[in-house]
């Protein structure tokens, strides 16, 4: 971490950047946010995974253990429903259909450690 | 009874350092018993004796009892101190400590029983003619029956581990649709958890603050209370913010809860740190559970009273301590806890793991900082998210308030999110300042925590300018970086705050 100071507009701020593999952070005044640099042409696989672009792809959101899987291949799934369970953290979080569609694939299974945006499961619209 | 010359700490992070403190300030040796995933934090640095009790894996290290105790004896410890979480609230662990010939650092294991089982306890408080919500806590734990019983209590009902705790094993049940689903749920939690999937239901109250007094019995039988913290700013039963005392309460009232935690935990002979939870609502109290330990949330009970309560549960377990006589105990100024978790307001709330580039708490008067990492360790997904608490104490709450705001405005966590923004929020929030809030504050005014935001002009001048300062004006980043802020508002997901 390398602490910055910079002066805009005739004001003093403190802030300061770090860089961990494609991830930059950066603090100013309090606020915190990241910026991912991947090679050129390839999304930042966080990045994707949270802004969620491909509906039909259910993402792990943060690494963890897979401790349920609601859904099979094949049946069909309402948007809001849930497909998985994961657990991170000592927390269950509840992964569900992002759009109404068939299970394509599932690829996991209870007990597996993912990590983070790892593809855990299919849907087919 | 023998003087206590080592403790053996059966925990991890702030908490494992905050006992570390305890026992250094007393010239006690410290036993670090810790997992393997664990050998890159600050209690691991500052042990004087380190013992490997096992692999990440919870139920293969600190639910172990059998590796803990084993691990209390090889370093020679004389007493084990739990903590709080894991086998702290586990009366078997007390025994087994104690069968070992050691002291344990807590209450007997009968009181813990008596007490700390919440269905146990329920029966305890109900003989002790005080209030309790309305529930179900039978024997007969099978998932239809249970459903029964949540549609008898009526909607909405909330289903707990009996054996939980910190939030874990805890849903709320809106309908008997998601009954089912709901409790499996807080069934798996509890046996991963606390390695039991007993649950209990009882009613929600869902206008309720959460109040919990705590109390502290020495080893000749006196038991006082230290006045209440509340506990109101909850999040799926995970509390981020508490403060010391209750903005609510009047001294009648006070009196009466205090009186009522007394009186449960004198029912059980009680010795050391307790916390008797209490909802109160349209100036109704409901016993809620009772905690058999040390609380995350202890420090705004210290701020306020200038107590020590680690070095106490430690000097009473050496039956060298009397308590604090309940007409001495005197609450100054207000004390406000923020727990820091690593996770991200942006998404949810979701964690976040990493190793922690930059860490920086900013020193000041009345402020105080607990944590169990420092930069470059790891924060893994194996634990609880909390890495951090920040404590502030001022003469009034809303000087309190602003102190807390202030400090955590200064506060710097690089490579992991935090619910540092979060919170800061929540301390501007009029429902805050005015102290009205209830249960339902997160769940009403931060359901998906925050939402993303676009970076301001100044952010992306400063970006841009850290980038050519850290990695060079040639570097293609900072070129990247330039090219790319015109255009900051369309491209978000780049500059997201993932």
């Amino acid at each position: 971490m390398k602490k910055i100071e910079i002066e805009i507009n005739g004001q003093r701020m403190f802030g300061a950047v770090a860089k961990a593999g494609e991830t930059t952070w950066f603090s100013l005044a309090g606020e915190v946010w990241t910026i991912e640099s991947p090679p050129s042409g390839r999304a930042a696989r966080g990045a994707t995974n949270v802004a969620g672009v491909d509906p039909t792809q259910v993402r792990a959101p943060m690494p963890g253990k897979i401790i349920k899987v609601v859904s099979t291949v094949g049946s069909t799934v309402i948007a809001g429903e849930t497909l998985i369970v994961m657990e991170a953290m000592k927390m269950e979080y509840t992964l569900k259909a992002a759009v109404t569609g068939e299970v394509l694939e599932i690829l996991c299974e209870v007990g597996q450690q993912v990590t983070l945006g790892a593809t855990l499961a299919k849907l087919k619209v | 009874m023998r003087r206590i010359q080592s403790v053996a700490i059966a925990n991890r992070g702030e908490v494992a350092v905050r006992i570390i403190h305890a026992c250094r300030e007393l010239g006690i040796r410290t036993v670090l018993l810790h997992s393997e995933a664990d050998q890159g934090t600050r209690a691991y640095r500052m042990a004087d004796t380190r013992i490997c009790i096992g692999p990440a894996p919870t139920n293969e290290s600190y639910l172990s009892i059998e590796r803990c105790v084993n691990g209390a004896l090889a370093g020679k410890a004389d007493a084990v101190h739990p903590g709080f979480g894991f086998l702290s609230e586990n009366a078997n662990f007390a025994e087994a400590v104690l069968d070992a010939g050691l002291i344990f650092v807590g209450p007997k294991p009968a009181s813990i029983r008596a007490v700390g089982d919440k269905i146990a306890a329920k029966k305890t408080i109900a003989q002790a003619k005080a209030p309790s919500v309305p529930g179900y806590m039978g024997d007969d734990q099978r998932i239809e029956t249970l459903v029964e019983e949540a549609a008898k209590i009526g909607f909405p009902v909330i289903v707990k581990a009996a054996a939980g705790g910190g939030g874990r094993g805890m849903k709320v049940i809106r309908s008997r649709e998601e009954a089912v689903e709901q409790i499996a749920s807080a069934q798996r939690e509890g046996l991963a958890a606390f390695g039991s999937a007993i649950v209990f239901l009882e009613k929600y109250l869902d206008h309720a603050k959460h109040i919990e007094f705590q109390i502290f019995g020495d080893s000749g039988g006196e038991v006082s209370y230290l006045f209440e913290r509340e506990c109101t700013v909850q999040r799926r039963h995970q509390k981020i913010i508490e403060e010391a005392l209750s903005p609510v309460l009047t001294p009648e009232l006070r009196r009466a809860m205090g009186e009522t935690a007394v009186r449960l935990a004198q029912s059980a002979d009680y010795q050391g740190a307790g916390t008797v939870e209490f909802l109160l609502q349209d100036d109704q109290f409901y016993f809620l559970e009772m905690n058999t330990r040390l609380q995350v949330e202890h420090p705004v009970t210290e701020m306020v009273l200038g107590v020590d309560l680690v070095k106490a549960q430690i000097l009473n377990a050496a039956h060298e301590f009397r308590v604090w006589p309940q007409e001495t105990l005197v609450a100054h100024g207000h004390a406000i806890e923020a727990r820091i978790y690593a996770e991200n307001p942006y998404a949810g709330g979701i964690p976040s793991t990493g190793k922690v580039l930059g860490m920086e708490w900013p020193e000041g008067p009345g402020r105080r900082f607990e944590t169990g990492i420092e930069a470059g360790d790891e924060v893994t997904p194996y634990y609880d998210s909390m890495i951090a608490k920040v404590i502030v104490w001022d003469e009034t709450r809303l000087r309190a308030i602003k102190k807390m705001k202030a400090t955590l405005a200064e506060s710097l966590v690089l490579g992991v999110h935090t619910n540092i923004p979060l919170v800061r929020e929540m301390m501007s929030h009029p429902e805050f300042i005015q102290g009205t809030m209830t249960t339902q504050f997160v769940g009403s005014h931060f359901p998906d925590g925050l939402r993303a935001r676009e970076r301001s002009p100044v952010e992306i001048e400063f970006q841009n300018r850290a980038s050519n300062s850290e990695f060079g004006a040639s570097s293609g980043q900072a070129v990247e970086s330039r090219r790319a802020a015109p255009n900051v508002w369309i491209s978000s997901r780049a500059w997201s705050n993932v």
